[in-house]
């Protein structure tokens, strides 16, 4: 799929920026412990104070524990551009964390029912995991309709040497729900997430 | 890449051609120059377009480096514009030949990768940018603010050759770093490499952190989550049609903070959101 313009942006040495976003809903019994994952990652990335070092890091160890619990992808989507500027692929970045963030409550009401503080709680039955990169160059892999069970897979393998390639510009994971213990019912997976397609 | 047969890399090639020369007659007005940061202004001039070159080579007057931005301004001589300004810009130390034959330093556009090539003692002048971190209110995003700035100056080529580099590695373009700041005046470099990002990972693991530049462009952003863990007890059975979630993410990518970007019909959830140039199973409404 390159494009003229591709190939002669190529040929005149420009820097092609890619920034693409992938989500995974996951869904079953034994999904709740993926938050575990996704919470210490996020806990680091706050620490290291962003940055991409660590959170390449972060994306490995989601990206393998993912691909670990493959019997459990439900659902899927994908989207992304290519740039051949860099200011154009970070406004696209900062715009595509803001339309994840959109998509659950970051900010829960403690009010509601702070009393109870019940030692049993209902795992989730559904994660989504939203995965926004950007990276320098061209990954096939990526690049292209991420929506197959052997796409993903080799989409999250991509993800994972394009962090030991040295080639993320931008690494974004949002998941909702946001710990184990809070609930995102089928409901909220549809009216959020209308994208995501079945696998 | 993909062997072209030939008549499709003469085309190609005469259209590199025409439109190299393009810009020559197109680039005559030139931009204010002013690299003057006050206050918080780094951001701003960050976002301030490269310029643009046609291929050739320029004589080079003089040359600055603002540290808070990680952008180089060459003075050119006898060009319009009279300067250059971008961030990826590799150097290379004139070869002793190019220097027994006179030569003071030039700017090299090729392919439109710009290259200055510098005599050994060539002083670029440093801006260094004091700094303080911030948290804008409004946003939640960090930002850095310059609080003053002090200059300096930086001959990267200056006893370089200490160093491990191989000598010839020296004449040939690579992206350079600079060391870490001193007011006396800065030698040599903090990292170098043949990308961007490799100097910036050489300068990393030489200092524990990367240059001050790139700390500034990069942005961490994060909702629902707080450094500290929450007190666990929140409400698990809300009546809302959203669930928790939470995010994180940085970017070390410049941004033009264009609007056209931000108001393309995703937002609206309405109309084909067919961009061109996009991919991907994701189809909106």
């Amino acid at each position: 799929m390159t494009s003229w313009r591709d190939r002669f942006n190529k040929m005149t040495g420009q820097t092609r920026f890619v920034v693409c976003r992938l989500f995974l809903h996951l869904g079953g019994e034994q999904v709740a412990p993926l938050l575990g994952v996704l919470n210490r990652s996020a806990q680091e990335a706050l620490e290291s104070d962003g940055d991409l070092n660590v959170l390449g890091e972060g994306l490995v160890k989601i990206c393998e524990s993912l691909l670990q619990y493959d019997s459990m992808w439900a659902s899927a989507a994908n989207e992304g551009n290519v740039f051949w500027d860099e200011g154009e692929a970070g406004d696209f970045v900062q715009e595509l964390f803001t339309d994840s963030s959109q998509r659950y409550m970051s900010e829960p009401d403690t009010t509601a029912s702070s009393e109870q503080t019940d030692l049993y709680a209902p795992a989730t039955r559904n994660v989504v995991v939203m995965i926004t990169v950007a990276y320098e160059g061209e990954v096939p892999a990526l690049e292209t309709d991420l929506t197959k069970d052997i796409a993903i897979k080799e989409g999250l393998k991509a993800l994972i040497s394009l962090h030991y390639q040295e080639k993320l510009r931008a690494v974004q994971v949002h998941f909702s729900p946001a710990r184990f213990g809070d609930e995102l019912d089928p409901d909220q997976l549809l009216l959020n997430f209308p994208e995501l397609s079945p696998l | 890449m993909k062997r072209l047969p030939t008549w499709k890399k003469f085309t190609t090639l005469s259209l590199v051609f025409i439109l190299g020369l393009l810009p020559l007659a197109s680039c005559s007005s030139d931009k204010p120059d002013t690299a003057a940061i006050n206050g918080s202004q780094a951001n701003r001039a960050q976002q301030q377009a490269p310029t643009k070159l046609a291929d050739g080579k320029y004589e080079v007057q003089q040359a600055t480096f603002d540290d808070g931005t990680g952008v180089y301004t060459a003075f050119l001589l006898n060009t319009t514009p009279p300067t250059f300004r971008s961030s990826a810009l590799q150097m290379a130390r004139l070869t002793p030949e190019e220097e027994k034959a006179g030569e003071k330093g030039y700017l090299k556009v090729t392919n439109g990768q710009a290259a200055l090539h510098i005599p050994e003692k060539f002083q670029i002048s440093y801006v260094h940018n004091v700094t303080e971190e911030k948290t804008n209110a409004q946003t939640g995003q960090k930002e850095t603010v310059v609080v003053r700035q002090e200059s300096s100056f930086w001959t990267p080529f200056l006893g370089a050759v200490a160093g491990n580099m191989v000598a010839n590695a020296l004449f040939a373009p690579r992206y350079y770093m600079p060391p870490a700041y001193s007011a006396g005046g800065l030698r040599g470099y903090g990292g170098s490499g043949t990308s961007y990002n490799q100097a910036i990972g050489q300068y990393q693991s030489r200092y524990g952190s990367p240059p001050l530049a790139v700390q500034n462009q990069r942005a961490l952003r994060s909702t629902g989550l707080s450094r500290f863990p929450r007190n666990d007890s929140a409400s698990r059975s809300m009546q809302n049609n959203r669930s928790t979630g939470s995010g994180y993410g940085s970017s070390n990518l410049r941004r033009n903070n264009d609007q056209q970007y931000r108001s393309a019909p995703r937002s609206g959830g309405f109309g084909s959101m067919q961009r061109s140039r996009s991919f991907g199973g994701m189809r909106r409404r």
